[in-house]
């Protein structure tokens, strides 16, 4: 921890041109209001497998599936040969705080599993979850279990009340209703939150331990990145986020088999396609076990857990996560 | 439009990366800088005393200094940005009865107060808790450096020690963020803040009709005809949902009207 020399560092680093940030081609093939279906292009041979569509989550954007050429889940996915499709749920605003978890269900995330499967004349497709997306991938394909081939939920939560689950604690004694009131949630007040997990480390040692790496310009780069992605938080549909916090986070109804969305029973029992459930085993957003609990939910006799020994973040960007999450899927998919 | 994050990056060093400069890195450097000056302390004092006893005595100097140091960081639930002096105006309305024509407006003004008064005592018990979870951190951190003699100082050494004590303040902040306490002071300081905001946005909302202005209560009012006349819509066999906006869609309209010209 030499600051002086750090300090001279930055400064050269401040001289030096931008650089570009790495990511893979892509063009929006559908648009509905503020949501976004992109379609990736291939840069390799094609797998023999149906397209895959990534539902990301709500709270955050889903750029960090493809932060860097060489921190990018989206590109190991297309080096595996996979047709990769991801959902952009855009900035919600005023406009948009009726918007319930229904019409996340039902208009939006519906709207784009029926263009992937009309274009590419298709009955089913592969879906991947990711966190708060793997819960709604989950809902959905317990709704609609014939427009899915394949299920691959990554660090996403279904038991919402496992003991080292902090945010949960945190929720189950809060006024939803009354935080939300009629309007939309901040997404900055939600990443204070978030930030109160882990204050030490979140908000000064990561500070530090860049001043004492002494970065040179990739690291900056890679660190700003991050950085963009951490503090870029769309503001939350006021009803999506009242009904999730309420029905999951408090109620814990998806893993109580009480959950219905519009008057229709989600009823994981009713998942019996082939599921891969990806864990980070340091997660701290989202605990192993509120994760491995699916196991005992679904009825899918195909269900295949693994878990790595990353975080939550590392899950997507980490070097290890490049590595073997894709290969991990690709093969997977392979033999289904 | 893509972010640039090495434009950001030299945005914010060149504006001063220099301790007590007014980079966004200022607090980081201002944080390093003095817990070197405590560190230096430690390795003085468990160089110039016999051991064991001076290792034992110069970790718990350095303990109490690190407590003393991140004592008054602002950890994130100061969302508020203080609690002193502001309430006090708005408390002599929580002390008058509510008489006379304006009694509606007095009354919510005493809600305000009161909503006020729990955020600054649930922001009281989060900052105890706090305080209490960076003492325990400071009594292990004193443990973990008296099981051993003073390492020799150096760069990565003081980076170690550093990393220490960030792990001792983690493990006693968890302990306590997921108590029983800590939760309830938390529920409680939102649950305030919205009662708060509530009230604050209706006593806006009584001020902007007054001047005829439009008002949000309105608008959503609005909002919600609207959804549910797009919801009957739908429901309508002989209406289709209107079509989606496709990529592909919008490049044949583009060469229509291209071939057209």
């Amino acid at each position: 921890m030499t600051p002086a020399s750090s300090f001279s560092a930055l400064a050269a680093l401040a001289a030096a041109t931008p650089g570009a940030a790495g990511c893979s081609e892509r063009e929006v093939v559908w648009q509905s209001g503020k949501i976004k279906l992109f379609r990736y292009r291939p840069i390799a041979r094609p797998a023999a497998s149906a397209p895959l569509l990534i539902v990301y989550a709500l709270v955050n954007r889903p750029y960090m599936m493809d932060l860097q050429e060489d921190r990018s889940l989206i590109r190991g996915l297309l080096n595996e040969g996979l047709d990769v499709y991801l959902i952009d749920w855009g900035y919600p605003d005023g406009a948009d705080r009726f918007t319930t978890l229904a019409d996340y269900l039902d208009d939006h995330l519906a709207g784009c599993v029926e263009q992937i499967l009309k274009a590419h004349h298709l009955d089913d497709l592969n879906m991947l979850g990711v966190c708060q997306g793997g819960v709604l991938s989950l809902c959905f394909s317990a709704l609609h279990p014939q427009r899915i081939k394949n299920l691959i939920t990554m660090v996403t939560p279904v038991d919402f009340h496992s003991p080292a689950d902090l945010l949960s604690k945190w929720a189950r004694k809060i006024d939803v209703a009354a935080w939300v009131g009629d309007g939309n949630v901040s997404g900055d007040v939600l990443n204070q939150l978030f930030l109160s997990l882990m204050p030490f480390r979140l908000t000064q040692q990561k500070y530090v331990d860049l001043l004492a790496a002494n970065p040179d310009r990739a690291a900056a780069e890679n660190f700003m990145r991050v950085e963009q992605w951490i503090f870029d938080s769309p503001d939350q549909a006021g009803a999506a986020f009242r009904e999730f916090v309420t029905w999951f986070y408090q109620e814990n109804r998806l893993a109580q088999n009480r959950l219905e969305i519009s008057g229709r029973n989600v009823d994981l029992r009713a998942l019996r396609v082939p599921i891969l459930n990806l864990i980070g085993k340091r997660d701290h957003l989202v605990p192993p076990a509120a994760s491995l609990a699916l196991r005992e939910l679904v009825g899918s006799s195909d269900y295949t857990a693994l878990e790595f020994d990353l975080g939550h973040i590392g899950m997507y960007i980490s070097a290890r996560a490049q590595h073997e999450v894709p290969a991990s899927i690709a093969k997977w998919l392979a033999a289904r | 439009m893509q972010p640039d994050p090495w434009a950001e990056w030299q945005a914010f060093s060149a504006t001063g990366a220099a301790p007590g400069g007014p980079s966004s890195f200022a607090p980081f450097a201002d944080l390093t800088e003095r817990f070197n000056a405590a560190a230096r302390a430690y390795f003085d004092g468990a160089a110039n005393a016999p051991a064991p006893a001076a290792a034992a005595a110069a970790a718990g100097s350095f303990g109490v200094a690190l407590r003393e140091l991140f004592s008054n960081i602002q950890l994130p639930w100061n969302l508020s940005g203080g609690a002193n002096g502001s309430s006090a105006p708005a408390m002599f309305a929580m002390n008058s009865p509510a008489l006379g024509a304006s009694r509606e407006f007095q009354l919510r003004a005493q809600r305000i107060a009161d909503a006020w008064r729990r955020i600054e005592e649930a922001q009281r018990r989060l900052q105890r808790i706090g305080a209490d979870a960076v003492r325990a951190a400071a009594a292990a951190f004193i443990a973990r450096l008296a099981a051993s003699p003073a390492p020799a100082p150096s760069a990565e050494v003081l980076h170690k020690l550093y990393g220490t004590w960030i792990d001792c303040a983690e493990d006693a902040y968890s302990r306590a963020a997921h108590s029983e306490p800590f939760s309830s002071a938390l529920a409680e300081y939102v649950n305030a803040s919205s009662e708060w905001r509530k009230e604050l946005q209706a006593s806006v909302e009584h001020s902007a009709k007054l001047l005829d202005l439009p008002t949000r209560s309105e608008i959503n009012t609005l909002t919600q005809r609207l959804i549910a006349l797009e919801h009957e819509l739908r429901a309508r066999p002989e209406v289709t949902r209107p079509k989606a906006a496709t990529a592909t869609g919008k490049r044949q309209r583009a060469q229509r009207k291209k071939a057209k010209t």
